[in-house]
């Protein structure tokens, strides 16, 4: 009760200088906090909190842009990008109605979930994938295989200086790129704490790390950055250059970068673009899901509303609008029916 | 014992005689103008360069939305978004900052130099309180995930502008501490005397002397440490303020705060078919910091010039 009183004087403190300024639109909210969302009815919207993978996060912000101004919706959805595993540990602490994720939920994650008796239902929404850059004055890559891109940046590449050195790995594990140039060769890619990071040591390292017995990471000696402008400025700027960065994030820098193309299984180089990413065929692409805690969403019609936006056709041309590539309709379809099953 | 001659004395006098008047043409002294002249340009001339630089790329965004970069939410997109719930929340941690940690830094301040024996505990204390003001932010941060959003999760309900502003009035408490230390230490002893000598008590002879003397120190000292809180970002990533979507402002909901949005902001995407990129979203932001800082600052220092003002008028 006190706290109430004082927070509301506060309240009043900070708006009333604030609401001469002409900022009226947040004005008449006052303490009442919306993180406790009791049955909410749908009349005045209700409030959803996301959370979760910024890889994410853009496809969930349009989709809570829509659910809020949409005809008839009047949702609050707040949302936020701190990383997929943060996401977890915070979702899985029953803060959060929706986490977002760049890969699938790991068991130790599915663990504490469970400890903490928090029930989920996983649905895939969109499809990312990752795409190895160099500058477009680098003429000489067109395409490299895992192996090469392991010798280049993997866990054995520490110091190497030129594409040359990566030469003597990448020919023992038996690659088809194993004649690089002699180029200076520089570095940039998202840091550890990057989603965008794991799934490019997943994409590339994992089956050979796992062969050859190293950590399933790359090199310590590359420009790191969390901020995906100080990577396409530095492979922009290098004339051999090397990096790595999301491909909604190359799409809207395709003029500043070069797309290396990526062996297959069966050693033919696939460029990223919209089908082949769609369709599975790039070998650098991962699905993208939501995670929907089952008990907020039956006591909290907001939620419910919110994912069916997010499923619906017009969630599927968020996700086109936010760079990523929707789902395929089968995959689409899957989806759909574990969201109508959830019971 | 060396005797001086008259000679002597002579040729000292033109030497000296010399040495000043020639100043101008004296090699060191005048490298050493030259040094410093470099100094200050390039202290200016960056500074300019950066004001220049956010001014410039503001521009596009304050023209394209006008009032409403100030009134609207943040979103998905440059063009569109806006800066309410940042200014809101940078606001209402000012404005907390200013509540909590000037009553207790100054507070402090005064039993430390006016209260306190002057023995090893004490200058342990003080000690320790200098060191703290050199403690990163992020450490702060961490302090104020465990113990203000975790801990006192019933008062302040998570992360939220009450949790930011409690956890940066205790980043900026020691600043505060110290520079009201520094202002209280100043006045000059023969006022407190004078004091006493007519009978006044401690506290009447701190409240009415000591306290109005030091005042106009112990605002620079509050406005340095506001400018410091307003600034941070670093721990309020800790606390979790939201960049993505925030459609309600409130003191006990989720947050942001401007630099927090700056910080997002520029690691966005620039897309070419637009003529307002994130960056120009980020400057723009950026500049309303700028000015928030600013305005509050003058309103600090127009209290110290009232305060001077009635010094020498009393």
């Amino acid at each position: 009760m006190k706290l109430k009183q004082w927070s509301l004087l506060a309240a009043l403190t900070v708006t009333l200088p604030l609401a001469a300024c002409g900022g009226d639109d947040g004005a008449s909210s006052t303490s009442d906090a919306p993180a406790t969302s009791e049955a909410p009815s749908t009349s005045d919207g209700g409030s959803v909190f996301v959370t979760g993978s910024s890889t994410v996060e853009p496809i969930s912000i349009k989709v809570g842009e829509l659910a809020g101004t949409a005809e008839g919706g009047n949702l609050k959805v707040t949302v936020e990008g701190p990383g997929t595993g943060d996401g977890f540990k915070k979702f899985c602490a029953g803060d959060g109605d929706i986490t977002g994720a760049s890969r699938a939920i790991k068991e130790e994650e599915a663990t504490l979930c469970a400890d903490a008796g928090i029930e989920y239902i996983e649905l895939a929404v969109a499809i990312d994938g990752l795409t190895v850059a160099t500058s477009p004055a680098n003429t000489a890559i067109e395409c490299l295989d895992k192996a090469a891109l392991y010798a280049l940046i993997g866990p054995e590449s520490e110091g190497f200086s030129s594409w040359a050195d990566a030469n003597a790995i990448a020919g023992e594990l038996g690659s088809a790129y194993a004649t690089l140039p002699d180029a200076p060769l520089s570095i940039y890619g998202p840091g550890e704490e990057s989603g965008t990071y794991d799934s490019f040591v997943e994409f590339a390292f994992k089956s050979i790390s796992e062969d050859r017995g190293t950590d399933m990471v790359t090199r310590a000696d590359y420009t790191a950055s969390p901020n995906d402008n100080v990577i396409v400025d530095g492979i922009e700027s290098a004339d051999t250059s090397l990096g790595w960065v999301g491909y909604a994030y190359y799409k809207a820098e395709e003029a500043r970068m070069k797309a290396i193309a990526i062996a297959d299984k069966e050693g033919a180089c696939v460029l990223p673009t919209d089908e082949t990413i769609a369709d599975g065929s790039y070998p650098f692409s991962r699905t993208l899901y939501i995670y929907v805690n089952k008990a907020k969403a039956v006591e909290n019609p907001a939620i419910a509303a919110y994912v069916d936006l997010y499923l619906s056709a017009q969630g599927g041309e968020q996700v086109s609008a936010a760079g990523y590539v929707q789902l395929d309709s089968a995959k689409q379809q899957l989806s759909v029916d574990a969201w109508t099953a959830r019971g | 014992m060396a005797i001086v001659t008259e000679s002597q004395r002579s040729i000292t006098r033109a030497e000296v005689h010399q040495t000043i008047t020639r100043q101008s043409k004296h090699l060191p002294s005048l490298a050493l103008g030259v040094t410093l002249l470099i100094a200050v340009s390039f202290t200016l001339l960056t500074l300019f360069a950066l004001l220049a630089r956010i001014v410039t790329q503001a521009i596009p965004a304050l023209t394209e939305k006008g009032s409403g970069f100030l009134t609207d939410t943040i979103g998905s997109e440059a063009s569109k978004v806006g800066i309410w719930p940042g200014l809101f929340g940078s606001f209402g941690i000012g404005l907390g900052v200013l509540i909590i940690a000037v009553p207790l830094g100054v507070g402090a301040a005064i039993y430390l130099e006016e209260y306190a024996k002057q023995n090893a505990l004490t200058r342990f204390i003080v000690v320790n309180i200098r060191n703290l003001a050199g403690v990163p932010a992020v450490i702060y941060g961490v302090l104020g995930l465990i113990i203000f959003v975790g801990w006192l999760k019933p008062v302040t309900n998570g992360g939220t502008v009450i949790a930011a502003a409690l956890t940066l009035a205790i980043l900026v408490l020691p600043v505060v501490i110290i520079t009201s230390m520094e202002a209280i230490r100043a006045v000059p002893l023969g006022l407190r005397d004078a004091g006493y000598g007519i009978g006044a008590s401690r506290w009447e002879v701190t409240r009415d002397h000591v306290i109005p003397y030091a005042m106009p120190g112990i605002l620079t000292g509050t406005v340095l440490a506001l400018a410091r809180a307003l600034g941070e970002a670093a721990p309020l990533i800790m606390i979790g303020a939201i960049t993505g979507l925030l459609p309600e402002t409130s003191l006990s909901g989720k947050f942001t705060a401007i630099p927090m949005l700056i910080y997002s902001w520029s690691g966005r995407p620039d897309s070419g078919d637009s003529n307002v990129g994130w960056s120009n979203a980020a400057a723009a932001a950026g500049l309303v910091l700028l000015v928030l800082v600013l305005a509050f600052n003058i309103v600090g220092i127009l209290l110290r010039n009232h305060f001077e003002a009635k010094r020498v008028g009393s």
